[in-house]
């Protein structure tokens, strides 16, 4: 059985256009999405820095990557990924 | 229902859904790459340039005594055409330059080849869409200047027929004009007399040069 991705969270750097509706838009078509939530944590010339979060029973990051590059966004790094039969958070630890 | 009805049915039913993807696909271009703007102030630009294109063609006709309409239309129509070529080409050459340059730079601050991006195609597309505004906004300028000649067969003197398209080119520069002002939200008269002024000064212009 193919392991499941259920969470992913991005960081993305983006040209301003297309927006983030469109962006989430996009994303949340994909077969597999259930939610998307884009917010912008910082605004630069001509670009933006985006925090991705896509939620779904079957996320396929092949086809979340090809929509981010065709909408002029490149993935910097995956910042958080759960997978499996249901979402958990990352487990507070003493170090924490 | 024939089976022929349904064909043709199922035919119009997938050019409907071909049009309204293609509309749905040129707004999305059009936000990304912001044709609107750029195409509107092509038109107002070079509508303006055929209308005294024109201008300049039937008052040197004119002043140099020519008789015939259809002398004037050849002329008009050689010259709506080349400013028509030279508008779309020219835009074409420049536009796609510009935008593959802002592409580049683009594309060097996310460290990604844009080219086959939605911003990559936008840009394309906003090319030729400029350049067929570009092109055809001084074609019509000019040709709405020369219908006048076109319809000379009823008129019963050559003089009326100049008359006639200079008033149209004049009626077609306030219109232009009126637009501009709408676009600016200005006085529309005001705008209106702005674009007026620069086709009386042609003519003015014009037809004190004489060939002799």
């Amino acid at each position: 059985m193919i392991g499941k991705i259920r969470r992913l969270v991005l960081d993305v750097l983006k040209p301003m256009e297309p927006n983030i509706i469109e962006m989430a838009k996009g994303l949340s078509l994909e077969e597999g999405v259930v939610a998307v939530n884009i917010s912008i944590a910082e605004i630069d010339h001509k670009v933006e820095n985006a925090k991705i979060t896509i939620e779904g029973d079957n996320i396929n990051y092949e086809r979340v990557k090809a929509i981010i590059n065709d909408m002029g966004g490149s993935i910097h790094s995956i910042d958080e990924v759960v997978a499996g039969k249901m979402i958990i958070d990352d487990a507070a630890t003493l170090q924490d | 229902m024939t089976m022929e009805d349904e064909e043709s049915d199922s035919n119009s039913n997938s050019y409907n859904h071909s049009v309204r993807q293609f509309v749905k696909r040129a707004n999305e271009y059009n936000d990304i790459a912001n044709i609107a703007v750029i195409a509107r102030r092509s038109f107002g630009n070079n509508a303006f340039d055929g209308i005294l294109t024109m201008i300049g063609v039937t008052i040197g006709s004119f002043t140099s005594g020519v008789k015939d309409p259809h002398v004037v239309i050849t002329t008009g129509l050689s010259t709506s055409i080349a400013i028509m070529i030279s508008g779309a080409w020219g835009a074409y050459l420049t536009e796609s330059a510009e935008r593959k340059k802002d592409l580049k730079e683009l594309g060097q601050i996310t460290l990604t080849n844009l080219d086959g991006s939605r911003i990559g195609r936008a840009s394309r597309f906003a090319a030729i869409a400029v350049s067929i505004v570009d092109g055809l906004a001084p074609f019509i300028g000019a040709i709405v200047v020369l219908i006048p000649f076109f319809l000379s067969g009823f008129f019963q003197n050559i003089r009326f027929v100049y008359y006639t398209s200079m008033g149209t080119a004049l009626v077609a520069l306030f219109i232009l004009g009126i637009w501009l002002g709408n676009v600016a939200k200005e006085n529309l008269v005001v705008y209106g007399f702005k674009t007026l002024l620069a086709g009386v000064i042609s003519i003015l212009i014009g037809s004190m040069l004489n060939g002799n």
